[in-house]
């Protein structure tokens, strides 16, 4: 009997030493290398030597900021992910209304098609994309990348639009119809306000997953147009230094400045879970 | 003259028919319940009235409009959902002024109205609240007072008490009468609750399988219903099945597996028939007086409800009946004992019809 229970109690400190070490192991392979970059960010060296450096310095900031190729990247990163994103945002609500409505036959099979770029790999949507554009007779490096991050943004704002819109009861907005508001005024004063976390946080996602991309950007710049990450791509194989540790800091600041202006904005349980409902 | 008009609605989901050849009207100022189980057609009805669904069939006037064409925010309708649907992230003024900005009113007119019709529904003081703040009898009577204030020809309440708890329901279902006859508004109420119905309207839509049973004030409904569905619906009954025929004059007999039973049937046809007598209308008899018919039956057991005492009877071919007796402390026949039970011709509903 007692022999039982010692077993049954080893056993279950195994399995909870074993699944304590499985998340501390998942937690570290997260977290290292951004310690890592971050610390060599800071390294006075000239060449990548050995963890940890001896001296700190700024120097490989003052080289991203003097460098104008990474500069230039950083400018049409941050224009292209602002633009598809607002582009993605408009286009993926205004799809999400209409299947939420919608009843045809089919539906599903056209929400599918809709939310396909998020499984289809970037290097194929980034040479798909590039012969489209060919034929059309685009060749501008900016238009063709909007068009590119507009396919990759979308899906974002429509599925989390989607979800939200999923928990909107069909009788506010027939409230609102039935209180004289025409069909587009019950939608902007009454369903997109009532979807807004799903839409924000649809578009956060989109805006990170056009600014960090490389798989379609690489096929749609030009030697003119190019984003960040192509531009450290490029770098990394002509001279690789720590200038992309240093932007890669860059990178994370802006993300955190991001989460944190949306959890001002929004509050990010909001975001992440409760909706507008619980609170 | 008649504020809503229904000819020959028929509206139909696939190969479902869900309202079948419905017309009735509502005059102005009063309030009309469409009443039935769910499933019945009485909120695809009202969704139609609303303009949120079109008719396959038939047409709606409203103040002598008709609605054919006309979108759910080109019709003048207050409607009061289930959910009461107030807008979560609008205050209490906001989620009133919204149906009166639609409409042109001007902002100072506006405000004044708010303050108005919150102080009609007793609601003083709340504009600023939002509608999570407030109780769910406080959403009902705000969802009422938005759909109110902007003055509809018609209002259309669905379901408006079945959200709330029995003891509230009844104190609303009050203030709900007091509050649609101090507007004067001509409403129609959708519920399967025939006390609801009962309490709030001037008139009953009792309505079956997308089909109307029968329309009539909620007395006459209860007191002679026309078929066996409304006899069952409304209230109790005890039924006793039959065979009318007429004997030379208008008399009318029923043979029973009880014996014959005098009736008085109305314009009902000889036949088969059912009769149905309300618990309170069927009573012990101890001397010769009072009933027409006679049942001799073993007492089961008694239910006190109360102001009454149910009793339950079982008659000579086997049917449990009841009978209601006023508690007035006088002693009752006790279970088992054999007593005769009895009613008046006047009392018996005839009804077309075998029971299945």
């Amino acid at each position: 009997m007692s022999g039982l229970s010692i077993s049954k109690r080893l056993a279950d400190a195994l399995f909870e030493a074993a699944y304590l070490s499985l998340i501390t192991l998942f937690i570290a392979f997260s977290v290292i290398p951004v310690i890592v970059a971050v610390v060599l960010s800071f390294d006075a060296r000239s060449f990548i030597g050995p963890f940890p450096p001896k001296q700190f310095s700024l120097r490989w900031y003052e080289s991203f900021l003097a460098d104008s190729y990474y500069r230039d990247g950083l400018v049409t990163s941050l224009i292209l992910a602002t633009v598809a994103t607002l582009i993605a945002t408009i286009a993926g609500t205004l799809a999400a209304i209409a299947l939420s409505r919608a009843t045809f036959r089919g539906r599903a099979a056209l929400q599918a098609a809709l939310l396909s770029p998020l499984v289809v790999p970037n290097v194929v949507l980034g040479f798909g994309m590039l012969i489209f554009a060919s034929r059309l007779g685009i060749i501008d490096g900016m238009t063709r990348l909007i068009m590119g991050h507009v396919l990759i943004t979308f899906p974002y704002v429509m599925r989390t639009t989607a979800a939200s819109l999923v928990g909107i009861k069909a009788s506010y907005y027939e409230a609102a119809l039935s209180l004289g508001a025409k069909p587009w005024k019950a939608l902007a004063q009454v369903t997109l306000p009532l979807a807004r976390t799903g839409i924000l946080a649809g578009a956060v996602f989109g805006f990170v997953t056009s600014f960090d991309d490389v798989g379609v950007s690489l096929f749609l710049t030009d030697a003119y147009t190019f984003t960040l990450p192509v531009a450290i791509l490029a770098q990394m194989r002509a001279n690789l230094d720590l200038t992309i540790a240093a932007l890669s800091v860059v990178f994370i600041v802006a993300t955190v400045l991001l989460i944190v202006l949306l959890d001002r904005l929004a509050g990010l349980d909001a975001i992440v879970g409760r909706g507008v409902y619980g609170r | 003259m008649a504020v809503l008009e229904l000819q020959n609605i028929t509206k139909r989901f696939g190969a479902a028919t869900a309202v079948d050849n419905v017309s009735f009207e509502v005059e102005r100022g009063e309030v009309v319940a469409l009443l039935g189980p769910s499933g019945c057609g009485k909120t695809t009805t009202l969704r139609m009235i609303a303009g949120f669904e079109w008719p396959d069939e038939g047409r709606i006037f409203i103040g002598g409009a008709d609605m054919e064409v006309r979108q759910p925010y080109d019709r003048n309708v207050g409607l009061v959902f289930q959910d009461y649907a107030l807008f979560p992230h609008m205050s209490v003024a906001q989620n009133i002024a919204f149906g009166m900005k639609n409409r042109g009113v001007p902002r100072a007119e506006i405000s004044r109205r708010i303050d108005e019709v919150l102080e009609q529904v007793q609601l003083p003081g709340i504009a600023g609240r939002r509608p999570s703040q407030l109780s769910g009898g406080q959403q009902q009577r705000v969802a009422l007072a938005r759909a109110l204030v902007t003055r509809p020809d018609i209002m259309l309440l669905d379901e408006p008490l079945s959200n709330l708890d029995a003891k509230l329901r009844l104190q609303l279902r009050r203030e709900i009468r007091n509050i649609l006859s101090t507007f004067d508004c001509t409403s129609i109420i959708v519920t399967h609750d025939q006390e609801e119905a009962m309490g709030l309207a001037d008139r009953i839509v009792l309505m079956n399988r997308g089909r109307i049973e029968q329309v009539d004030t909620p007395h006459a409904l209860y007191q002679s219903p026309k078929t066996l569905f409304a006899a069952d619906f409304i209230g109790h009954a005890n039924w006793i099945g039959g065979t009318l025929s007429r004997r030379g004059g208008g008399a009318g007999v029923v043979e029973t597996a009880l014996g014959s039973v005098a009736v008085a049937p109305g314009g009902i046809a000889d036949g088969a028939v059912t009769l149905c007598i309300r618990p309170e209308r069927l009573a012990l008899v101890d001397g010769e007086a009072g009933a027409d018919t006679r049942l001799d039956a073993v007492v089961e057991r008694h239910d006190p409800i109360g102001a009454d005492l149910r009793i339950w009877s079982r008659l000579k071919d086997g049917t449990l009946v009841q009978s209601l007796e006023k508690n007035v402390g006088r002693d009752l026949p006790a279970p088992g004992s054999a007593v005769t039970l009895g009613f008046r011709a006047a009392d018996c509903i005839v009804l077309p019809g075998a029971r299945p």
